[in-house]
């Protein structure tokens, strides 16, 4: 349940462009946004979440380490492949959506992973700028269902099973009993606020600076 | 003195203005918020004996008007009587209803802060009279000397000490909240002894306690799952098996039991020991 967003680099939105960026009047229609995780670190991805901002499709390379026999070779692989995230992308639907993308949506399993390439396309000349917003990775945690049980969860009675009961006490009327004395002592422990009544304050006469000069 | 000479005065009015003069007359002496508050006290403590109630309770209010009346000086009422209202109005209201036993909490602090031209420096009740107020509050609820005194020893205070208000409301608290375990001990006994006249196996009576020890030990983590971990070692099913095994690994040494005031004993120091002292 609970993801844990790997903390990552997000580089600004580069765009591909024929000829110069600052010259050319024309606006750039593919941006590529690079992730790098610090310090070489292999993550592994559960998902890729971010919010839209009038992109239209969205492709998504990873940068994997290869398996240990081939060490130290790492290539690019491309994860997804225009990813529709705009229905139409002269339209506003969509442009200003969250999206998770998730493992399962991925064509390769993406494990051990040291970086991620955004591509982003938008054919529409509607709009001024496109890119994406508050991008995060989340990496798989480790499997909770097996969490460890309550030692005293195991040592419930089946209610079926009712122990001999000869000559004992009336269960019910013992456990009432008792349980009412717990909750009289959880009522005092609760209430007890630990307020000093100053019986073992000093009002300053035992300071060492004055002792030291008697 | 002052009163029929104040009746006197109001019989030698004409009889045509009597019905004015009556309505202002109650008007004057405030006598319709005097009632109300004498009701509403009623209503809050829910008495078996009203009338005896109402009695205290106007009892208390003339007293307090005539050490209003006397100013200040020497106190006009001794400590004991403060003592005593202060133990009246502490037992209006039971510990669980919270916000009435708050309240009384408050007015019986104030009735015994008021100590004359003395005022502690601290602010607060004496020492002295606080670890008085405890003992008679201990003793009033029927605990004996013996079973009350570890707790005061824990939470009494010295005679020059002053007391401030979050001390008193728990001191108050935990001596009520120890009457009532004190008496469900003994309804605890009743019931591992079946109701019988002979004093309760010892073993089935530390099986018991053992529960309990064991409920109250639990480790200090969330509250809720704290709860339900101490509830599932008080359950029914678990109380019947440990006394069942308990009753069947003891039953070579059959016969021997645990009287009243042991178990009493025992079951009380559970709860002192988690009592914090004072400091």
């Amino acid at each position: 349940m609970t993801d844990s967003a790997v903390a990552c680099t997000v580089k600004s939105p580069v765009a591909l462009q024929i000829g110069d960026v600052k010259s050319d009047t024309s606006r750039p229609g593919v941006y590529v946004i690079d992730v790098t995780f610090p310090q070489g670190q292999l993550v592994k991805i559960q998902d890729v979440s971010f919010k839209n901002y009038y992109t239209a499709f969205l492709t998504v390379r990873l940068q994997m380490k290869g398996s240990a026999s081939q060490e130290g070779s790492v290539k690019w692989v491309t994860c997804l492949r225009n990813h529709r995230l705009m229905p139409n992308p002269h339209t506003e639907e969509g442009s200003q959506d969250y999206f998770s993308v998730y493992r399962h949506q991925m064509l390769l399993l993406p494990d051990n992973v040291t970086a991620a390439r955004l591509i982003l396309r938008q054919p529409s000349s509607s709009w001024l700028n496109f890119t994406l917003e508050e991008i995060k990775i989340h990496q798989c945690v480790n499997d909770d269902s097996e969490r460890e049980v309550p030692v005293w969860f195991s040592e419930l009675t089946p209610v079926d099973q009712v122990p001999d009961l000869q000559g004992l006490p009336d269960p019910q009327a013992v456990a009432s009993s008792i349980q009412q004395m717990w909750a009289l002592t959880e009522v005092m422990q609760t209430s007890q606020t630990a307020v000093p009544i100053g019986r073992f304050d000093v009002d300053g006469c035992y300071d060492v600076n004055l002792l030291s000069y008697t | 003195m002052a009163e029929k000479r104040r009746s006197g005065v109001s019989m030698a009015e004409p009889k045509s203005a009597k019905a004015d003069s009556e309505e202002e007359f109650l008007s004057q002496l405030g006598v319709a918020a005097l009632l109300r508050g004498s009701l509403l006290k009623l209503v809050e403590a829910r008495p078996e004996d009203p009338i005896g109630f109402l009695a205290d309770h106007f009892a208390n209010l003339a007293s307090g008007s005539e050490a209003a009346d006397c100013g200040d000086g020497e106190p006009s009422r001794t400590v004991q009587d403060r003592l005593s209202q202060a133990l009246w109005h502490l037992n209006l209201a039971h510990h669980s209803q919270r916000s009435a036993f708050n309240n009384n909490v408050r007015v019986a602090y104030e009735l015994l802060m008021t100590g004359g031209q003395h005022l502690r420096p601290g602010g607060g009740v004496r020492g002295r009279i606080y670890t008085e107020l405890l003992r008679s509050l201990c003793s009033e609820a029927g605990l004996s000397s013996s079973t009350s005194a570890p707790l005061l020893r824990r939470i009494q205070c010295q005679d020059h000490e002053a007391v401030p208000f979050e001390l008193f409301r728990q001191g108050v608290l935990i001596c009520t909240v120890f009457a009532d375990y004190v008496r469900k001990s003994q309804s605890l006994y009743l019931a591992v002894s079946g109701g019988s006249e002979l004093p309760a196996q010892r073993a089935l009576c530390q099986a018991a306690l053992g529960a309990l020890r064991d409920a109250l030990d639990t480790a200090q983590c969330a509250d809720t799952a704290r709860y339900l971990e101490a509830s599932a070692k008080i359950a029914p099913c678990t109380l019947a098996q440990a006394m069942a095994s308990a009753q069947s690994s003891y039953e070579a040494q059959a016969g021997t039991s645990m009287d009243p005031e042991e178990f009493e004993k025992e079951a009380a120091a559970l709860f002192i020991a988690r009592v914090q002292p004072v400091s």
